[in-house]
């Protein structure tokens, strides 16, 4: 139920039919309430395990109730929202006989800090004046579209659509552009996940297996490309599902994805993947921390570098926020490194060639091939630290010489350019190819008929294999 | 708020649509399914195609007194989806035996084999299957004549094979090799072919099987089996798994989900139901033990893994709960207790690449190179030391044979 399975899509849509039986705020709030607190029973189960996850949203709801009346030290309130969090997500360096030791849900509560902080820091900050009520607040957190792994609304965004007097339209063709997202959606999430995976773990498999190199080469290159693509379908496949089951109950979530493999470096790519988690971090620690670190820093070269530093201690934390263990604090730092070293990358060029004729050379065909095919294999890099324990990631590495895996990612790193700038050019020829103003493509005829086969495919092999798809990676963190 | 109503309907208006598209829409995807569905289809019988009568009109399949016998003199062919057209050629003991059913030549070695359809050699031709390849290898290894008399039946599980135990003597054997699997503690009481196969004759229509099927799933328990139960039919259904149990991962995590009959010799702990199958096991297993003690012919049992079992053993992890050899253990403990031999080839498999390559994806049954590696793990492991049957019998037997 709480991965995107078919019992969650029929009960997003039967929650999404009662809830457009009236057009009243009071009646959509109580119905997306009951059903948010409906999911959470059926996700924990036992009322047992939620305490906690109560706990840590009264505690949230108290600061917030304190700072709305005036107190004046948001950051205490922060800081400890963090710890507790921490503490109950049982991070490794936390001592364990600190922990509590029963099973509890900790199931969206990385997402939920996000929420609670964000409502924290700007009712601290004076950026929002507006009284958030207990029942407004957990409507807010609980939310069962946004709960398992976002995507992170702001809650100004929440309550515009949820308590409007005059609701988000919801025609025909709204629906049925939703009904479509949610199919390609399932489609990406049990049948394109479902493969990518197989090819990932049957890679690792053959990597650790006994058998000639050319096999183990050949597992190494599927090893390093078939994880990002995986992950790209399971995570956002899930997210095009909850936008349309949001959307058909007249919520419109922020989109998390931007086509990221288009992007042609990686801080581009950032741009365009989880964008919500990129675009808090970046409200809420990236804008704080360079404005802080500028105002010490007079020199304008020492500015610049700065900006680098910000970026990697930015996204060295989103590395962190992914996992508790030090596998994570890795991915954290190769993740900040990438930012950092093509932040000083795009600074260095500009200083060598100038700013116009570095853009020019941005825009060139194959600098920016040659760029999509390297953010590619960087990202897939990292994310050996990410889906891989130690022991796991070392003997991977040990299974064939450094030599060939060098060759291994050159391979990766050639194929990704030659594919994904392939792919753009096929979607631009099929994009121009126009039909009554807009593209063939994206007409509702169209829509129908590739929703259908989508549909189609999804539905046969989830009855063929008669098992659940792998579970929604970001549902973990 | 007056403006408001208004955008507000001009809005709804531009979000309406045309009328002809409630109609055109539907139709539009009702067409696309139809489409999509319909050519997979016709393309899946085209590329898996199977052959409309089978090797069961070269058999007696129901006669509980006989278990599952060859009609003698006999020739079948057979094509399922996977493999190729294959002959089956019953001899004049109604044996796929690839020789007739003669005293053996002087000087030879001869073991008769017995066991279900992975000895028969199902889906294979005769000269592909470890039984013609078996006695090859030994005669390699050993330097002497060996001959592999098959006995082997399609659907003769244990006590089908107990049946027809006076035909394995009759043969006169110096070893009586009996091929195990999983299948056949499954269905070790099994004598008679399953209703589908007894029932699948050319005198039923379309119709009536169409509405047998239809009756099956309506009787199906949740929505969601009844449609699995018809879409699992389709050639679809088996193209897709063709190509998805290509991996090893999918298809040990698919074999996985199945029910316990299936999986459930893999547990680490047996269910009621599989216990008892390997007490019936156990009692054909003694009786026919015991005759081939009395009658002083060494008794030989392998066994043969299925796909799943190989693929587990190949990556050398699997799910908590769960022991690709455990039947394998008790296998040798029953094959020992009552005096036999067990020989083992099953950790061989630890060593193979993607074994389960050895294997016909779908159907389970071994493929021609599975019957290769089968014969030479079986070969290795009979003429070992640990497994002397034959090696032991060596020195007085050639020199006996020479002076004959």
């Amino acid at each position: 139920m709480d991965t995107a399975s078919f019992q969650f899509v029929a009960y997003g849509l039967a929650i999404a039919i009662i809830s457009n039986l009236s057009r009243s705020r009071v009646w959509r709030s109580v119905v997306l309430m009951v059903a948010s607190l409906v999911f959470l029973g059926l996700v924990a189960q036992n009322v047992f395990v939620l305490l906690p996850l109560a706990g840590f949203l009264l505690l949230g709801y108290f600061g917030l109730a304190l700072l709305e009346r005036g107190w004046s030290r948001p950051f205490v309130w922060i800081l400890l929202i963090i710890l507790v969090y921490v503490w109950l997500k049982q991070y490794t360096f936390l001592p364990a006989r600190s922990f509590l030791h029963f099973s509890y849900l900790t199931l969206g509560l990385s997402y939920i800090l996000f929420r609670v902080l964000h409502l924290l820091i700007d009712h601290g900050m004076g950026n929002e004046q507006r009284h958030v009520g207990l029942g407004a607040y957990l409507l807010y957190t609980l939310n069962f579209t946004t709960f398992v792994s976002g995507p992170i609304q702001r809650y100004d965004e929440f309550a515009r659509d949820q308590y409007a007097s005059e609701p988000v339209q919801l025609g025909a063709r709204v629906v049925g552009a939703q009904l479509e997202r949610i199919v390609r959606g399932f489609f990406k999430v049990n049948v394109l996940a479902m493969l990518f995976n197989m090819v990932r773990v049957d890679a690792l498999g053959d990597l650790l297996q006994a058998g000639p190199p050319w096999m183990k080469f050949y597992a190494a290159f599927r090893l390093a490309v078939a994880y990002p693509l995986f992950l790209y379908a399971n995570f956002s496949g899930y997210i095009d599902i909850v936008i349309a089951l949001a959307r058909l109950m007249r919520v419109r979530l922020p989109e998390n994805f931007d086509r990221p493999f288009e992007a042609s470096s990686v801080l581009d790519f950032w741009n365009r993947w989880h964008i919500t988690l990129s675009r808090w971090l970046k409200t809420y620690v990236y804008n704080p921390l360079l404005l802080t670190l500028m105002r010490r820093v007079s020199s304008r070269g020492m500015q610049q570098l700065l900006g680098v530093l910000c970026y990697f201690v930015t996204f060295f934390l989103i590395g962190i926020w992914h996992g508790r263990t030090s596998e994570f604090v890795f991915f954290g730092v190769l993740t900040g490194a990438g930012m950092a070293l093509n932040k000083l990358w795009q600074l260095g060029m500009t200083r060598a060639l100038g700013r116009k004729q570095y853009r020019a050379l941005a825009n060139n065909f194959f600098y920016r091939g040659f760029g999509r095919g390297l953010n590619f294999v960087w990202f897939a890099f990292t994310l050996f630290w990410f889906w891989g324990r130690w022991p796991e990631i070392k003997r991977a590495f040990a299974a064939l010489s450094l030599a060939h895996w060098v060759e291994a990612w050159l391979a990766a790193w050639l194929c990704a350019a030659a594919i994904l700038t392939l792919w753009e050019w096929l979607r631009a020829v099929l994009l121009s190819i126009r039909s009554g103003g807009e593209p063939l493509l994206t007409s509702r005829y169209a829509g129908v008929v590739y929703a259908s086969a989508l549909g189609l495919a999804a539905f046969v092999v989830t009855v063929l294999l008669n098992q659940p798809a792998p579970g929604i990676v970001y549902r973990a963190f | 708020m007056t403006e408001n109503r208004v955008s507000s309907a001009e809005g709804m208006k531009k979000e309406a649509l045309p009328r002809r598209d409630w109609i055109l829409l539907p139709m539009l995807a009702l067409l696309t399914v139809v489409f999509l569905a319909g050519s997979t289809e016709l393309v899946a019988r085209k590329t898996f195609s199977e052959s409309t009568t089978g090797i069961e009109k070269c058999m007696v399949v129901n006669d509980p007194s006989t278990g599952v016998r060859g009609i003698p003199n006999t020739v079948c062919w057979e094509k399922s989806p996977e493999s190729p057209n294959i002959e089956f050629r019953f001899n004049g003991c109604g044996h796929r035996a690839g020789m007739e059913c003669e005293p053996k030549p002087a000087g030879t070695y001869r073991i008769v084999m017995m066991g279900s359809s992975v000895a028969m050699g199902m889906r294979v031709r005769q000269n592909e299957s470890f039984a013609a390849l078996l006695p090859v290898e030994l005669s390699k290894l050993t330097g002497r004549r060996v001959e592999l008399y098959n006995e082997s039946m399609g659907w003769g599980f244990p006590h089908s094979t107990a049946l027809r135990f006076n035909q394995v003597l009759a043969a006169k054997p110096d070893m009586i090799l009996w091929i195990l699997t999983p299948m056949d503690v499954e269905k070790t009481t099994v004598v008679v072919a399953p209703v589908d196969v007894i029932g699948d004759d050319q005198s039923i229509s379309l119709a009536v099987k169409a509405w047998r099927r239809a009756k099956e799933a309506v009787a199906a328990e949740s929505l969601s089996t009844a449609m699995g139960t018809v879409f699992s039919r389709t050639r679809t259904a088996l193209m897709l798994r063709h190509y998805l149990y290509a991996s090893q991962s999918q298809y040990v995590k698919a074999f996985l989900a199945g029910s316990d009959d299936e999986t459930g010799y893999l547990k680490g702990a047996w269910s009621d139901e599989w216990k008892n199958r390997l007490i019936s096991f156990d009692a054909d297993a003694a009786e026919m033990e015991r005759q081939a003690h009395a009658a002083g012919i060494p008794f030989v049992a392998a066994y043969v893994p299925e796909r799943a079992q190989v693929a587990m053993i190949s990556i050398g992890e699997w799910p908590a709960g769960f022991d690709p050899y455990k039947l394998d253990d008790e296998l040798r403990s029953t094959i020992v207790r009552y005096g036999g031999i067990y020989t083992d080839i099953l950790p061989q498999f630890k060593t193979i690449a993607h074994p389960e390559r050895l294997y016909f994806a779908v159907d389970g049954h071994p493929n021609p190179a599975g019957h290769a590696v089968i014969s030479g793990l079986l070969a290795k492991s009979i003429t070992s030391d640990a497994l002397s049957a034959l090696k032991a019998a060596q020195p007085e037997l050639v020199s006996a044979e020479k002076g004959r």
